[in-house]
């Protein structure tokens, strides 16, 4: 098949809202709409509320940040409150504390894909049985997008609606006040403020050949 | 360090008020028109064609004379003037100014940067020379004359940049002393934006070469976007610079006056700065942009309408050209009419 040949979208209504492709929306007619969406500044709501995402770079190489962040028990080291990481006995499922909630349970799974670097944690306070918090993270060669040694990680959380109201109540401690979700809009400094802590760490292990990921962490 | 006041302030806006239809009836297939940055105001002024830049000086400084007495005005110390089309390429309206005032400053000044931020830039010069000096008086004026001039030519009121600019101009009196103090400055230079706002004549001459094509500025789509993503952080970057200055927080600002290249600005820089809409003054639909005369002339008017109580804190703010200039200032008011309104 030649380029000539490609007819994209003959399924959809030229007119189809929300579409603005250059065929039917030319250049004069998107600026105009571009500029009237760029401001000075943008409400805290409008850039965090729905999706909270923080970036970025450390000078340490992205397979090394890749491997410290694949294994969950970094999470004891980088984040800002998670300690205490044991195994359950499900497979690949860790119990730790996050001290945010007075020393409340919160489960982890970790996914992680190293033909693409990406880390997701998946994670819930109280109970293991359905991990709704998830945190996505992509480690990127700084080479590729900066054209530095070292790396840029990518940090994305979505607003899941538990945030707002505990599915599972029972499963809380009873004298338990905070619920996670009343943090969220702290989550965008919160999460920068760890991603500042990974940062200092792989830097000053990478600086110091130290090994990057521990090795009580191989244990 | 000697405290300096802004204690009178004064616009002039020429007779020929234009409607935007004037603009209508020759607009070409500009395309520009459709962008937001050039969406036109209702109405502009246009200085007449038996007027030229110190005449609208003059009538900008005539209710400073009136209202401050002969005497105050003809021993000021400190003249500078800010021309954005000088009569004579050569040099501003100072002298030509001072003569017919017949007054003998010590300092005349033709300021020629700072655009549409050179009100600010000319309050922080005066001040820095009266704190130096033993100057104590100094008179302000900005002259805008380029819209009924540029801008109405044949071959550029075409364009959907020319129904933007209007005419106007205006003045205000400076003194040593603590009645209406003007309380911080900033003014930062950006060379790195210099030369991103050129003068275009096509076929290409120097302006001033007799030739087919006529002088009007260059805008590209592209440029348009760059120069719109800094002016929106400028003019709030300085007004914040100036509230650190001085110890405020932003919503404690009464009366915030910017320059009004266009109504998105408007809208951006309020909202950046956390003021509603009725704390922003702007004279956009009235005048178009007056480049560095909407400052003086918008605070005119307020305050002739009684909307500036003396003791209220006025934030100035503004950024010239394609952003390689801005200057903000804030002044404990004290230039409200004896009566409340003028």
């Amino acid at each position: 098949m030649t380029a000539h040949e490609i007819a994209a979208l003959p399924d959809l209504p030229a007119d189809l809202p929300g579409l603005v492709r250059i065929e039917t929306s030319d250049r004069h007619a998107t600026t105009p709409i571009i500029m009237d969406m760029l401001r000075s500044v943008y409400p805290h709501d409008q850039v965090f509320g729905k999706y909270c995402t923080v970036n970025e770079y450390i000078d340490c190489p992205p397979d090394e940040v890749f491997r410290y962040l694949s294994d969950t028990r970094s999470l004891e080291e980088w984040t800002y409150s998670l300690r205490g990481f044991t195994p359950t006995d499900e497979d690949g499922l860790w119990l730790a504390y996050d001290r945010l909630g007075d020393s409340t349970e919160i489960y982890t799974r970790t996914v992680a894909h190293a033909d693409a670097r990406t880390v997701d944690y998946h994670c819930a306070w109280d109970q293991g049985k359905h991990l709704w918090m998830v945190y996505l993270m992509r480690v990127v060669d700084a080479r590729t997008v900066l054209d530095v040694e070292g790396s840029v990680v990518l940090w994305t959380n979505c607003h899941h609606p538990f945030y707002d109201e505990n599915p599972y109540p029972e499963t809380a401690p009873a004298d338990r006040v905070p619920w996670v979700g009343d943090f969220w809009d702290m989550f965008a400094a919160g999460h920068q403020l760890e991603m500042s802590n990974l940062k200092a760490i792989c830097e000053y292990r990478w600086a110091n050949n130290l090994p990057v990921t521990p090795n009580w962490m191989g244990e | 360090m000697d405290t300096v006041s802004l204690i009178d302030i004064a616009g002039y806006l020429p007779e020929n008020r234009v409607g935007a239809d004037y603009f209508a009836q020759f607009a070409a297939t500009d395309r520009l028109a459709d962008n937001i940055m050039f969406r036109a105001p209702k109405f502009r002024h246009h200085i007449a064609s038996d007027e030229n830049a110190v005449d609208m000086a003059e009538r900008a400084v005539a209710p400073l004379t009136e209202r401050n007495g002969a005497e105050l005005i003809s021993n000021v110390d400190i003249l500078i003037t800010h021309t954005q089309l000088p009569d004579v390429p050569i040099l501003g309206t100072g002298g030509e100014l001072a003569r017919r005032m017949g007054i003998t400053p010590e300092w005349v000044v033709d300021l020629h940067n700072g655009g549409c931020a050179s009100f600010v830039y000319m309050i922080k010069l005066a001040r820095q020379i009266m704190q130096t000096s033993d100057a104590s008086t100094a008179l302000i004026v900005s002259v805008q004359n380029s819209a009924g001039q540029i801008f109405t030519q044949s071959e550029v009121r075409t364009l959907a940049q020319s129904a933007v600019p209007g005419d106007g101009a205006g003045a205000c009196l400076l003194v040593k002393s603590a009645a209406a103090p003007v309380l911080g400055l900033e003014c930062r230079t950006y060379p790195e934006f210099a030369g991103d706002m050129t003068a275009a004549v096509d076929p290409p001459r120097k302006y001033w070469e007799t030739g087919t094509g006529q002088l009007h500025i260059g805008f590209t789509e592209s440029k348009i976007a760059k120069v719109f993503a800094r002016g929106n952080r400028l003019v709030p970057e300085v007004a914040m610079a100036v509230c650190k200055q001085i110890g405020i927080a932003p919503d404690e600002i009464d009366t915030l006056v910017t320059n009004q290249p266009n109504r998105l600005f408007l809208r951006n820089w309020r909202d950046a700065l956390e003021l509603p809409a009725e704390r922003h003054p702007d004279t956009f639909d009235e005048c178009g942009n007056l480049f560095g005369a909407a400052i003086p002339v918008t605070l005119d008017i307020e305050n002739r309408a009684g909307r500036i109580p003396n003791g209220s804190l006025v934030m100035m703010s503004a950024f010239a050209h394609a952003g390689d200039f801005a200057g903000a200032g804030a002044i404990r008011w004290g230039a409200a009419p004896a009566g409340g309104v003028r």
